[in-house]
């Protein structure tokens, strides 16, 4: 086959196969298209102000280390005028987080960027090492998940810093639409296809609380193919390694779907994307009217965001062999008719025994050409689909409950009994996670940078 | 094990049904073993309960309501008309009157697609149920002169070189111009229930009757969603006015495609010989070929969860059914190609966070060609740029 010539500049050889859109480039389009897209988010978004300190949430992997790199040549061409710093969180795996630790100190001298690491040990008594003593290896994803959700957040606080960004990519986002809409939770579909969100103020005495820190996703509509290209030409010192527990039936689920789809139709990521921004104003009581944009409706924080990892956020909760059960349970108590005192921790599932009951009652007939928008007068399910967030009463974070999840989860820790979880004997399907794979991307160029900071 | 048959229990020893408590079970349902009897009732029972609406006594009696049965031949259409069919026989004994009468429509694909069922099954369906009126409609119709659906003829390339094609050179000529499987595949389903809808209204019916199973629905939720198309899901998949002036209706949502495999066995006589049987399926798609498309995924991944997660399944279409489309939607402007009401702003693959241009496709003066998100990307750009 005959070289092909660059799709944009038409001089230079192709030798990249862009993911998002198959077109052929050379390399310093690549990169500045890459470039330019997430800058095009960033301003059409306005993602940040003048003289605003961000911190990137930094984990060595290559989503984070990208967006670092990205907003440092951002903040310089353009001149955003940002204070750009970096925050990781060590969670106290043995041997886990020390090469990506040490790659984000490097990182944080090539960009010349303050570097704050905070350890769980630190933030909750408890690292991640002595949560598995306690709890063995199975649903401790849950708990590196929800302790690093509010461990970013804390941090911030730590610092100063009212603006955290995520290295959240396209890929993520989509797998994360699809898995909502799978586990049938609307509420969190609308709230994580937002590019902004906030963790509400919370009333606190606490200098450290963690007050209205608004968190973004710059990589919100960058391929996480684009990204590994972009690591790679222009040799970004990264650290590569998955989070070493699978994930769960339905995130993983979702994740092999995804990929499916983007060998079918490049395009079907930033569809599926597009679909959840649009899916998110028809969701009942849903904020999203102005597409997440406008300041006056930033929606609240994924209560469940985060994850150990890499880079996508592990997801607690139920996994589809136990959802399964208790919806089939819902089903037969409802197919029986039978009344029952609901004393469900899950609010979605409530929600949805709650609309199978309703459904039973007959509409009334509705004659051609009579509209009848909506649900109807003959019941209101609605407000049950709607969960309501306010605060922990222990810590003051973000949560739809009374005590939030980390705090039931320390509570639980520190009485030194496991979470009383029901695990069930259930071999996932469906999931094509890859195993855990752990390659030093170090580059010889990035060592010889490496100078005074 | 949800529908196993009951042979096959370990013990070996038969079951009683979990309903009469009288006969044998023959299979379990959703963790229910159940008789044949009692089976065949649970689906009618499931079905008839979505059409409550459509009660004898909500009809005056000098009116007559009409809906449109669809018919595709495939398992779950063909269920349905047996259960309406049975239904309406049930009602016109007990009460010499009927809730509603069904008109059957077969819309013909074999242009586009040449594995589609022939007319021999249509005829051998009619003398099985002959008290129900039928008609077939050939999809290139939309692109004949007396359909008002004029608009279509811009979606051709070079629409102007095409005025001399016949209807059926027309849509040959618009999929020849469409560049992949899925894409092809979404313009024909797009262009069905264009026809359909037609059709309903044409033939004076309030509504139409959907043959889509659960395990369809949800299919459709996450297809549709991978399409670009997330905008108009409600319209897509929920019960009641749909976005074009006659009720969509889907009586079978509530039954399992695998329940409604066993149940056309099951009828005596078995609705197997009335059901068209792809010669090559998308049951087992051959993930690297190009002839692949998202609804083959999602068919072949929801085939799969309704195994071991049925609940789930359901789960998914009942959620999505709670998504509401603004009351003042109807009124905005539509996708020349899927007709879909697009909210101001927001035609065409540009102008979002997602896309790096920065403008809106600026429309040529007096152009009233404009395609939603999901048709453009199944469009291929020479159609949606150049008029
Ligand atoms: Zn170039
Ligand atoms: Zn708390
Ligand atoms: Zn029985
Ligand atoms: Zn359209």
């Amino acid at each position: 086959m005959p070289p092909s010539p660059c799709a944009l500049c038409k001089i230079n050889r192709a030798l990249i196969l862009r993911p998002k859109d198959h077109s052929k480039l050379c390399k310093p389009c690549f990169i500045s298209v890459f470039e330019t897209e997430i800058h095009h988010t960033i301003t059409t978004n306005a993602l940040f102000h003048r003289g605003e300190k961000i911190a990137i949430g930094a984990s060595g992997g290559k989503d984070s280390t990208v967006l670092a790199s990205v907003l440092k040549t951002l903040n310089e061409r353009y001149d955003y005028g940002l204070e750009l710093i970096l925050l990781s969180i060590d969670e106290g795996i043995r041997g886990y987080r020390d090469d990506s630790l040490e790659t984000v100190k490097r990182n944080a001298e090539q960009y010349e960027m303050p570097l704050t690491i905070l350890g769980y040990a630190e933030l909750y008594g408890w690292t991640m090492d002595q949560v598995v003593e306690q709890v063995g290896k199975k649903g401790n994803c849950t708990y590196c998940g929800v302790f690093r959700r509010q461990a970013l957040d804390r941090g911030a606080a730590r610092l100063g810093v009212k603006h955290v960004v995520t290295g959240h990519n396209a890929d993520d986002v989509a797998e994360t639409v699809l898995m909502n809409l799978l586990r049938g939770d609307l509420p969190r579909l609308s709230r994580t296809t937002s590019i902004i969100t906030s963790t509400p103020s919370a009333v606190s005495a606490d200098p450290d609380s963690h007050t209205n820190i608004k968190r973004s996703k710059p990589l919100k509509y960058a391929y996480e193919k684009e990204i590994v290209l972009y690591a790679h030409h222009k040799s970004l010192d990264y650290f590569s390694t998955e989070c070493i527990y699978s994930p769960e039936a339905f995130r993983g689920s979702a994740r092999a779907l995804i990929k499916n789809l983007e060998r079918v139709r490049p395009s079907a990521i930033l569809d599926v994307v597009r679909s959840g921004e649009d899916m998110a104003k028809l969701v009942p009581g849903s904020d999203e009217g102005c597409g997440g944009t406008c300041s006056t409706s930033i929606p609240l924080a994924e209560e469940e965001e985060g994850g150990c990892g890499s880079s996508a956020g592990r997801t607690v909760g139920s996994d589809m062999a136990s959802m399964e059960q208790q919806l089939s349970q819902n089903e037969n108590v409802s197919e029986a008719g039978l009344e029952v005192e609901i004393t469900s921790k899950r609010v979605d599932v409530m929600a949805q025994r709650h609309d199978r009951l309703t459904d039973a009652v007959p509409l009334p007939p509705r004659k051609k050409g009579q509209k009848v928008k909506g649900q109807g007068a003959a019941f209101t399910p609605k407000k049950a689909t709607k969960q309501v967030m306010g605060q922990c009463k222990r810590c003051g974070y973000l949560s739809s409950q009374d005590i939030c999840k980390a705090c039931v989860l320390l509570e639980g820790l520190n009485k030194s009994r496991p979470k009383n979880a029901i695990e069930l004997g259930y071999e996932e399907q469906e999931s094509e996670t890859p195993k855990a794979e752990t390659t030093n991307m170090t580059n010889g160029m990035n060592k010889v940078q490496l100078g005074p900071g | 094990m949800p529908g196993k048959h009951g042979e096959d229990a370990e013990d070996g020893v038969a079951q009683l049904c979990r309903r009469c408590r009288e006969n044998t079970a023959v299979l379990v349902v959703r963790t229910d073993p159940l008789c044949k009897e009692c089976f065949l009732k649970y689906v009618h029972t499931k079905t008839i309960k979505r059409l409550e609406t459509f009660r004898v006594r909500n009809v005056p009696s000098d009116q007559q309501r009409k809906l449109l049965l669809p018919i595709s031949f495939g398992v779950s259409s063909v269920s349905l008309l047996h259960i309406l069919d049975h239904h309406l026989k049930t009602q016109q004994t007990k009460t010499r009157r009927t809730g509603f009468v069904i008109i059957v429509l077969f819309v013909d694909t074999s242009t586009v697609d040449g594995n589609v069922p022939r007319d021999h099954l249509l005829h051998r369906i009619q003398e099985r149920y002959p008290t129900h009126a039928y008609h077939s409609a050939a999809l290139e119709h939309l692109f004949s002169v007396a359909s008002p659906d004029i608009t279509l003829s811009n979606l051709l390339p070079n629409a102007a070189a095409s005025a001399d094609l016949s209807p059926a050179g027309k849509l040959t000529a618009l999929m020849d111009s469409l560049g992949s499987a899925t894409a092809r595949a979404d313009v024909i389903a797009t262009l069905r229930t264009r026809l359909v809808v037609a059709r309903a209204k044409a033939l004076d019916c309030e509504g139409i009757v959907w043959g889509d199973s659960t395990t369809k629905l949800a299919e459709k939720t996450l297809a549709e969603t991978a399409k670009g198309r997330g905008f108009a899901l409600p319209w897509h998949v929920t019960d009641g006015d749909s976005a074009f002036d006659v009720t969509f209706n889907y009586p079978l949502r509530d039954v399992l495609k695998k329940e409604l495999v066993t149940y056309s066995t099951l009828v005596e006589p078995p609705l197997t010989p009335l059901i068209h049987n792809p010669t090559s399926g998308a049951t087992q798609p051959n993930m690297s070929s190009k002839n692949t498309t998202i609804d083959d995924l999602m068919k072949q991944y929801f085939e799969s969860v309704e195994e071991n997660f049925p609940s789930i399944v359901s789960n998914v279409v009942r959620t999505t059914a709670k998504l509401q489309i603004a009351p003042e939607a109807a009124s905005r402007p539509r996708c020349t190609l899927c007709n879909m009401p697009v909210e101001e702003g927001r035609f065409g693959i540009h102008g979002w966070g997602g896309d790096q241009e920065d403008g809106l496709e600026t429309l040529s003066s007096g152009s009233s060609t404009q395609f939603c998100y999901g048709c453009t990307r199944s469009l291929p750009s020479i159609n949606v740029a150049g008029q």
